[in-house]
């Protein structure tokens, strides 16, 4: 089985998506060989009001939830997030979240952020942190997002010991203290591999080797990107089959109680 | 310096990843060691092309990475990193590697250049048959330069010119080389991006416009537009080489971004399109496996488009 863990629905405002609805990003998954997805909206990304992204991907997943699985996009300094929180939670039944605090504009270490990292914890919902959306350097002309800085995950994970953290779209992690041997921080996020190398310098051989194999999860950034390089890293990657293994579902199914 | 010949170059290399696996866009090698099975194909409910997965008979095809690295050899794990580079290679199936070496600082000396391409040139002999070599120069220093590619092509086989960011590529001191370029019959690949901001540590950046704009220039020329994948806006890139028919457009770089080679296809025809990874390996691979071309397509883009343009070589 292959659980993705970083997979989208929807539009994103600067370029178009392909393989976008619940049909056929199904379809792209049979296609692939991926049995399940974690699924966010693109377009929430840069809604002012993000929750209504949040009912579009309800409302899509609804009859595939068995394959689809919804995390919400909650922005900590918009007005009534609490109450987005506890609809998505408690109505849609989403058990995560994806926070994007560069293009939402706060600090991972505002008390708003805190307050909403502990509110989704206290529910036993698992929070995902893209690292970025798209390659900076082809930004549009309308905006600068930065990438979201690894030192900033490192406070973050400290901070909140007992929530449970994914991060994705990442790089360079076994250049900071996030993905070092004994590094000692709370064993509480897991790595997505979209972006890690597994040849040449093979990062994620040496996430494997620092952290364990527990700690790192397949995940293709679909329909942003072609499934298909993060299946090459799984295929090329110098890792025992149980460990393979683990990155392709056990870790997810895990954390996310499939 | 004496290099011993590495044991890694054997032609009888086993890649992980099948020709088939990489022509068909599988997931099936992640399940199956060897990728014998190819999954069926699935209707896309008719919103979206799914990619190809049907089947039929391979025709034997070489694949050729046309964007790659040797390591320079002011880094002290140079020669460890260039074995990397081919075992990598070996993994994914990739069939031959053309190299330059660049200088880590630029704009590159004249004594910087021809350096590298005598690393380059050693590459070739350590790596026989696996890498292929291109001319690094800086057309700043348009005599040396001009020698040096002369002596690279003619005496060393070189198989082509690369070119960085010294000049953007109208500048008229380029077109000294791009002349040499096509009464040798080798192609160019030159460094490009477009970016919608001042790039300030590449202010002579080229982009696929300036690229256009040197093809009506030269239409005799060869050219290839470095990665599309990793030169910022790759749409922009895509549509601003439509009509440079002696353009193609090299598929490397570290954005995976769904739809690039599919777009490029459909903008620019599979023809003018060639495969590469420069160092971003699983993300070059990945890229042509997930797009939605045909088999033969793919085999255009992996290796035949490029030995096309190597056979118009003509020395």
């Amino acid at each position: 089985m292959i659980v993705d863990v970083n997979a989208y629905l929807g539009h994103f405002a600067f370029r178009r998506l392909r393989h976008n609805t619940a049909a056929a990003l199904l379809a792209l998954m049979d296609a692939k060989k991926i049995d399940r997805a974690v699924v966010s909206s693109a377009g929430a990304i840069t809604y002012r009001n993000a929750q209504t992204g949040n009912e579009d991907v309800a409302q899509e997943v609804r009859g595939h939830r068995d394959r689809l699985i919804p995390f919400a996009v909650i922005n900590p300094f918009y007005a009534g997030w609490q109450d987005d929180l506890k609809i998505c939670h408690e109505e849609f039944g989403i058990t995560g979240l994806r926070l994007y605090p560069k293009w939402h504009n706060y600090q991972l270490s505002s008390p708003c952020c805190r307050e909403l990292v502990n509110a989704a914890t206290e529910r036993g919902m698992v929070i995902s942190i893209p690292i970025r959306v798209e390659d900076n350097r082809q930004r549009s002309w309308l905006l600068n997002i930065p990438d979201v800085p690894l030192e900033e995950i490192v406070g973050l994970v400290k901070t909140h010991q007992e929530a449970r953290f994914i991060l994705l779209n990442g790089i360079g992690y076994t250049g900071c203290p996030l993905g070092r041997k004994d590094n000692g921080l709370p064993p509480n996020y897991a790595i997505g591999l979209s972006r890690l190398s597994a040849v040449l310098a093979n990062e994620l051989g040496q996430l494997i080797t620092n952290l364990g194999a527990g700690r790192v999860m397949f995940g293709t950034g679909m329909p942003f990107n072609y499934p298909d390089p993060a299946l090459v890293k799984l295929e090329v990657l110098d890792a025992s089959e149980s460990d393979k293994e683990r990155i392709r579902s056990q870790n997810a199914t895990a954390w996310l109680r499939l | 310096m004496t290099i011993p010949q590495t044991t890694l170059s054997s032609p009888e290399h086993r890649p992980h990843i099948s020709r088939r696996a990489l022509l068909k866009g599988s997931a099936a090698a992640v399940l199956a060691v060897g990728a014998a099975a190819l999954p069926s194909a699935h209707d896309a409910a008719g919103e979206q092309p799914v990619p190809d997965t049907s089947s039929g008979p391979l025709r034997k095809g070489k694949v050729i990475d046309c964007h790659a690295h040797l390591t320079h050899r002011s880094r002290a794990t140079w020669e460890a990193d260039d074995c990397k580079l081919i075992e990598a290679a070996d993994k994914l199936g990739i069939d031959q590697l053309c190299c330059s070496t660049l200088t880590p600082l630029r704009p590159a000396t004249a004594d910087g250049f021809r350096a590298c391409n005598r690393w380059t040139a050693d590459g070739m002999r350590r790596f026989h048959g696996r890498v292929l070599g291109y001319c690094y120069v800086n057309p700043g220093y348009s005599p040396e330069a001009l020698e040096e590619i002369r002596r690279c092509v003619e005496e060393r086989e070189f198989i082509g010119i690369k070119l960085y960011n010294e000049y953007t590529c109208t500048e008229p001191v380029v077109f000294p080389v791009v002349e040499l370029a096509i009464e040798l019959g080798v192609p160019i690949l030159h460094h490009a991006s477009h970016s919608h901001y001042f790039v300030e540590d590449q202010p002579r950046m080229s982009d696929g416009g300036h690229l256009a704009e040197l093809a009506r220039r030269y239409p005799e020329a060869m050219l290839i537009c470095a990665h599309i994948s990793g030169g910022g806006d790759w749409e922009w890139t895509i549509k601003a080489l439509r009509h440079a028919t002696n353009v193609l457009l090299d598929t490397s770089g570290s954005v995976t971004d769904e739809g690039t080679v599919d777009m490029a296809a459909a903008v620019v025809g599979v023809d003018r399109l060639v495969f590469g990874c420069d160092s971003s390996m699983t993300a070059g691979v990945g890229k042509i496996r997930g797009a939605n071309l045909s088999t033969q397509d793919k085999q255009k883009i992996l290796g035949g488009n490029m030995m096309r343009l190597l056979g118009r070589r003509k020395s």
